[in-house]
């Protein structure tokens, strides 16, 4: 071999055939793509971002486990540089340089630790979250590429040939083109898919350091309502789902698999991967709990959602929207938005809500309200207390958004609190009273966009009518549409969590809390206020004002688990083994905290109907005024 | 089998939003079992009743008719063409006089078999099965032969959920407007914002002054009863408590009833 | 407010003895026409005192007792035995019919109350008139002067039926004529109404002789009405007749029958609800497990005996021992029933939800505090395990019990 063409010539050679490989079977996977929706993508723009998408946003995520962190950079910056290196020595000065040959075994000795590291998550036994399949042959590719291309490069160093190039050099081959054409089905396509999504992904946003969380509107003129087969998903959502790594962060992640319900985000997007081509290879990792083996036709045109289909009805409504596996992605998966299109089209074309959800949907469609209560009795939980509303005022400095909560008797509690601090702080609010219709929130995630935009256009008609400067709200998932969700629909406010709000008044000398040192305090994250809007800071800020003991649950912040209260998940109802409130009042009892802070009706709501608990449910404003009346 | 169900423009009982009434979207999901079924309402317009086609319906017949006029002279001439195997309808409208007549006067008119009060329908064009509640769980089957109208109960299978989808590609057809037409008799003199009445409460006396049917509605029942309490009897004694009390309410049967 | 206004006039008239020229009065009848005993403040008052002291002491406790003594003998059966005295109305000015359901022979409480509001519409010249299919007991005591026994009709033929009473009420010719607005009355009243072509005021909520109230627009207006020749009077809305008893003199019944013609209906057979199996948003009386229940045998064995709708809390059915619908509560079923029976639930916020709507609760629990033995209307402070047995022993001894006396 090396009679007919030197070995310089043929090891660059062969890192140029594994890219032209890796390209041919990257475009076989890419034509499937080709069969979404159209998408507007700033190509340029994203392009340009890439590497900073790349090491900063992507890094963020994966160095959450340090060790496959460090894995990564090690293997993939090897790979990357000792591939890179190998191939511009196809330019014979660059191949006739010895010292050259060196750095490249450098590289590729680097790629072999790195092989090591991959490996040793897998053998001799896998970790549990990770999928075996075609991942448990990456290492030995690995290993055999970067041992073969540190062999090679040795040679070519020192300049030694004979029988041990075409060994080394072979090996090399089998592990780099191994690798290439895993680019179409196996691991490697993670590495292709990934880049592209980064730079095609379908929420830009994210990368610009705000969080981009709202629902896309949906064009209810549209031929065809949400998803139904894989076709009907935009190519770069396709593209992103092929991106998967199925590591598995967003299963241990997730509320609905921990209660055991019968959803497993990686489980669902690898059968959206699936779904697209009868070639894929089988799923090789947890399955959905409650089991039930993959069947269905497959194809771009294939339907993904029924009883007989690869996706059961029921993973679908385990979903509770909170977003847990979209922040644990390493590889910025938009799974809550696959959900919600899903949900859309088995709403809105085929009628198919679970069956309980049914009459709060119906509902809130005919009367504004998910428990057909009337309007007017929102505020029947203000009882006694002075309830100035908009319609007599006109305006008033604060809006404050009342929310599904007013109606709850328990919650009535939290809102009384609250409106007695504003009343203590002397701010001038409102409320809109009977005028106020539910935001629609829980219609959207049920994918009934049609009662959304409809809910939505009502209230934005409503508020347009009152001069108010700020809209204030303890219901985060109020907040979210009113501040994220409503500007598509024509309404921009300036929306706080009354959590900010009070805040705001203490550190403006307007409520005097004296401190609560005896109380032991663990706050509890609303997945729509810490993910969804990126709020944490000031819910703590204002425990420690009120000087209690305050300590963190081992999930908080942005990284909190779900009550099991968002996304419609408590009016779907589907059976679990576990509740997942249950699960999260056990996490909150392992700090030892007798009261668990809450600032989100749902998440009050969920906790309070956790059984033989044994601390308290309060929310921030109630512990604020127990502060601010012990003061007097 | 040709199916029709009667449709009606009803009111959302607690917001007044123009709604498609309840029964009639269990009686669309009973059609839906049956075979394909034809919407048929007649009024001034369709907007209410273009929900159905959310619900099942893939075709609405409208007969235009001016708000007041009588619907039945209109209804009973469509469905005499119509001939229909099976008519569904609500057992009561909702959100108007509530008074649930129409069906019996369609019946009278086109003489057709009248059977009330309908949970579930099976069987075909020959002979349909009708469950007729009889309250509380217990129904009587009535098999019936030729053309049957059917009011359904609210105990029947609940509405399948509406999908905007499928309304969007319904078909609402304009069949003809009753220009003339007999009017509603109008018979009503006074009409006021409900007051709610309180309920009687069993076992009460009948004359009696206030205080005392209090204590008897506090005594005997009531979501505030003040009940009577036994803090750790004997188990013995508490069960004969029970089943004294149980008796007393008349969930139970007495002991000498059975063995007879 | 349900109870109707007196009527000083109607009550002398009723209290008039008959068949005399000089008009006398028999007022010892006045005790039971406002049906219940006068309170006696002294009695009363010697009652309470405790005996054997000198200086007078009273036990004001004892008061509760002396009324709920008032409230059980008001019982209409026992005003009924106390005076056998029967008010006779020979002529009456016009006639008030009444068409109950009478299932079974007997007046449910919905017909005496629709009999009540036919007797407010009468007053003190009209006459009642009551028209059952087949025989029918005590007719008199609930408030009718006339009573007009029809043929009952065969199997299930509703328009036939219709049809008879169409033509005997036609031949009657009352001022007015009440239904119940029960499933079969309120069935009736249309077939009738639509027969004689008359308009129909249904559900009535309130009756009397200046008018009939009834709901309407979702029970947001009530329209009101001066009293038709039909309607239809809503259930638990009208007092059942309170005062003596009545003729019931039988009517002969002039109009020809119409015979059965419709064979149309080929059969009619009734499926008895099945308590094990009925819904439970249906069921009348619901025995429920909680988490103080760890033996769901005897349980279910209690449950069947009781012949009770088996329904559990929340906890027992996340945790698989009891079936998903049997769960009541927010998140389960919203129930309708008469009875809820409650074994070891300490009544979380979303299940009392669930059991607002029953009229009577029972419950056992071993917790004093518990929210459910605070909203029931016979709390057992008990471990239920234990009484789950003493339960179902009684059950069984009653049952060999009665059947070793009529053996």
């Amino acid at each position: 071999m090396t009679s007919l063409m030197p070995l310089t010539t043929v090891f660059p050679g062969l890192v140029w055939l594994m890219a032209a490989l890796a390209l041919v079977q990257g475009l076989r996977r890419a034509a499937l793509w080709r069969v979404g929706a159209a998408a507007p993508v700033a190509w340029l723009d994203g392009l340009v971002k890439l590497p900073k998408r790349y090491l900063v946003d992507v890094h963020h995520v994966v160095a959450r486990d340090p060790y496959a962190s460090r894995m990564h950079a090690v293997v993939a910056g090897g790979l990357l540089a000792a591939s890179i290196l190998t191939a511009l020595a196809i330019l014979p000065p660059i191949a006739g340089f010895r010292p050259y040959w060196f750095v490249v075994a450098l590289a590729f000795g680097v790629t072999a630790v790195g092989s090591l590291l991959v490996g040793a998550r897998r053998y001799p036994a896998k970790q549990k979250r990770l999928s075996a399949g075609r991942f448990q042959i990456l290492p030995f590719l690995l290993v055999a590429y970067a041992v073969g291309g540190t062999a090679t490069a040795l040679l070519l160093a020192f300049g030694i040939g004979g029988v041990f190039a075409p060994l080394a050099l072979a090996l090399a081959a089998a592990g780099g083109l191994g690798l290439a054409f895993e680019v179409r089905h196996g691991p490697m396509r993670h590495a292709a898919a990934g880049a592209l999504h980064l730079v095609a992904h379908p929420r830009p946003g994210r990368f610009e350091g705000r969080p981009d969380t709202a629902l896309q509107p949906l064009d209810l003129d549209a031929p065809r309502l949400g998803s139904e087969m894989p076709a009907d998903f935009t190519w770069n959502r396709l593209l992103s789902y092929d991106a998967c790594v199925s590591c598995g962060r967003c299963e241990i992640a997730c509320p609905a698999f921990a209660a055991g319900q019968p959803l497993n985000p990686k489980r669902l997007i690898q059968d959206l991967v699936a779904g697209l081509s009868p070639a894929e290879p089988a799923y090789a990792g947890n399955p959905y709990p409650g089991g039930r083996p993959a069947q269905g036709e497959r194809g771009a045109l294939a339907g993904l959602i029924g009883p007989d289909a690869r996706i059961h009805p029921d993973t679908l409504w385990s979903c509770t929207t909170c977003r847990a596996c979209v922040e644990e992605c390493p590889m910025m998966i938009e799974h809550v938005d696959a959900v919600v299109s899903l949900r859309r089209h088995q709403t809105l074309e085929r009628g198919a809500l679970p069956e309980k959800a049914v009459g709060p949907v119906t509902e809130l469609r005919q009367s504004g309200d998910p428990g057909g209560r009337p309007l007017s009795a929102r505020t029947d939980f203000a009882a006694g207390v002075d309830l100035p509303v908009m319609a007599d005022r006109q305006q008033a400095e604060v809006l404050l958004w009342l929310g599904e909560g007013a109606y709850d008797l328990r919650y009535g509690r939290s809102l009384r609190a609250l409106i007695r601090l504003l009343r203590e702080a002397g701010v001038d609010f409102a409320v809109l009273g009977a005028e106020e219709r539910d935001t629609g929130d829980l219609a959207r995630r049920l994918g009934d966009e049609a009662t959304f935009q409809a809910l939505a256009r009502e209230n934005i008609a409503t508020l347009q009518n009152y001069r108010f400067e700020r809209i204030v709200t303890a219901d985060p998932h109020a907040l979210h549409a009113l501040r994220n969700e409503y500007p598509a629909m024509g309404g921009r406010y300036t929306v706080i969590h009354h959590t900010a709000f009070l805040l705001e008044l203490i550190r403006a000398g307007k409520l005097n809390p004296v401190r609560l040192p005896d109380l032991s305090v663990t706050y509890h994250d609303p997945c729509y206020l810490a993910r969804y809007n990126g709020e944490t800071e000031a819910p703590r800020a204002v425990l420690d004002a009120i000087g209690v003991s305050r300590s963190e649950m081992a999930r908080s912040g942005k990284r909190a688990m779900c009550c099991g209260g968002g996304g419609g998940a408590p009016v779907s109802d589907i059976p679990g083994e576990r509740r997942i409130p249950d699960i999260r009042m056990a996490q909150a009892a392992e700090t030892g905290a007798g009261i668990v802070a809450v600032a989100c009706p749902s998440c009050t709501a969920m906790l309070e109907g956790v059984t033989g608990r044994t601390s308290e449910i309060r929310d921030i404003a109630e512990l604020l005024l127990q502060a601010v009346e012990a003061g007097r | 089998m040709t199916i029709v169900v009667l449709l009606s423009a009803g009111r959302h009982p607690v917001s007044g939003a123009p709604v498609l009434p309840r029964m009639e979207a269990q009686a669309i999901r009973i059609a839906a079992s049956l075979g394909e079924a034809v919407g048929l309402h007649a009024g001034p317009d369709a907007e209410a009743v273009r929900e159905a086609l959310g619900l099942g319906l893939t075709r609405i017949e409208h007969i235009a008719l001016p708000e007041g006029l009588d619907p039945v002279p209109a209804l009973s001439a469509r469905l005499a063409a119509l001939a229909p195997d099976l008519v569904l309808a609500g057992r009561r409208s909702q959100g108007g006089a509530e008074s649930g007549v129409v069906p019996y006067a369609l019946a009278e008119a086109l003489d057709l078999l009248l059977i009330p009060d309908v949970v579930a329908v099976s069987g075909g064009a020959d002979t349909l099965t009708l469950d007729q509640s009889l309250g509380r769980g217990a129904l009587r089957r009535v098999s019936v032969r030729g053309p049957v109208l059917a009011t359904v109960h609210p105990d029947a299978a609940a509405p399948h959920a509406y999908a905007f989808g499928k309304a969007r590609r319904g078909a609402v057809e304009l069949v003809g407007a009753a220009a003339t037409g007999v009017d509603v008799p109008q018979a009503i003199v006074e009409e006021r914002p409900y007051r709610r009445r309180p309920k009687l409460v069993k076992g009460a006396p009948t004359g009696g002054s206030a205080a005392e049917r209090l204590k008897a509605a506090t005594g005997e029942g009531g979501s505030a009863a003040k009940g009577r309490l036994l803090v750790e009897p004997d188990p013995e004694e508490a069960a004969r408590e029970i089943l004294a009390h149980l008796r007393q309410i008349g969930v139970l049967a007495g002991p000498t009833k059975s063995n007879s | 407010m349900t109870r109707p206004r007196r009527d000083p006039r109607a009550e002398r008239a009723s209290i008039q003895v008959a068949g005399e020229a000089r008009p006398r009065f028999d007022r010892t009848a006045r005790r039971t026409g406002s049906g219940r005993p006068r309170r006696d403040p002294r009695a009363e008052r010697a009652g309470q005192r405790v005996a054997a002291e000198a200086r007078p002491r009273y036990d004001l406790s004892q008061t509760v007792r002396f009324d709920a003594a008032v409230i059980t003998e008001a019982q209409p059966k026992a005003a009924a035995a106390a005076s056998p005295k029967i008010l006779v109305l020979d002529d009456p000015a016009f006639l008030v019919a009444v068409v109950p359901d009478a299932p079974g022979g007997r007046l449910s409480s919905h017909d005496r109350q629709v009999l009540g509001a036919a007797r407010a519409l009468a007053g003190r010249e009209g006459g009642v008139a009551i028209l059952t299919l087949g025989a029918c007991e005590g007719v008199g005591p609930a408030g009718a002067d006339r009573w007009l026994p029809l043929d009952a009709v065969e199997g299930y033929d509703p328009a036939t039926q219709a049809a008879r009473v169409a033509a005997a009420l036609t031949a009657l010719a009352p001022r007015h004529i009440l239904f119940p607005e029960s499933l079969d009355g309120g069935d009736l009243a249309r077939r009738v109404a639509v027969r004689m072509g008359e308009p129909l005021f249904t559900n009535a909520e309130v009756v009397a002789a200046n008018g009939l109230v009834r709901p309407a627009k979702g029970r947001r207006v009530e329209q009101r009405i001066a009293p038709g020749l039909l309607s239809t009077v809503a259930p638990d809305a009208v007092a059942e007749y309170g005062g003596p008893p009545r003729e019931a003199r039988p009517l002969p019944v002039e109009a020809e029958a119409p015979t059965q013609g419709s064979k149309r209906i080929v059969s009619a057979a009734r499926v008895p609800a099945d308590p094990a199996t009925v819904p439970l948003a249906l069921a009348e009386f619901v025995a429920s497990a909680g988490n103080g229940i760890t033996d769901l045998d005897t349980f279910r064995q209690v449950v069947a005996a009781l012949r009770a709708t088996p329904g559990a809390s929340r906890v027992l059915c996340d945790a698989g021992l009891m079936p998903r619908h049997t769960q009541v509560g927010a998140s389960g079923t919203v129930l309708a029933a008469t009875c809820y029976f409650a074994l070891g639930i300490s009544g979380a916020p979303q299940h009392l939800q669930g059991v607002a709507g029953c009229e009577h609760v029972v419950a056992v629990n071993t917790d004093l505090h518990a929210a459910m033995i605070e909203r029931a209307g016979l709390a057992i402070v008990q471990d239920a395990q234990a009484v789950m047995p003493a339960l179902l022993k009684l059950l069984v001894q009653e049952a060999q019990g009665t059947g070793d006396e009529t053996a």
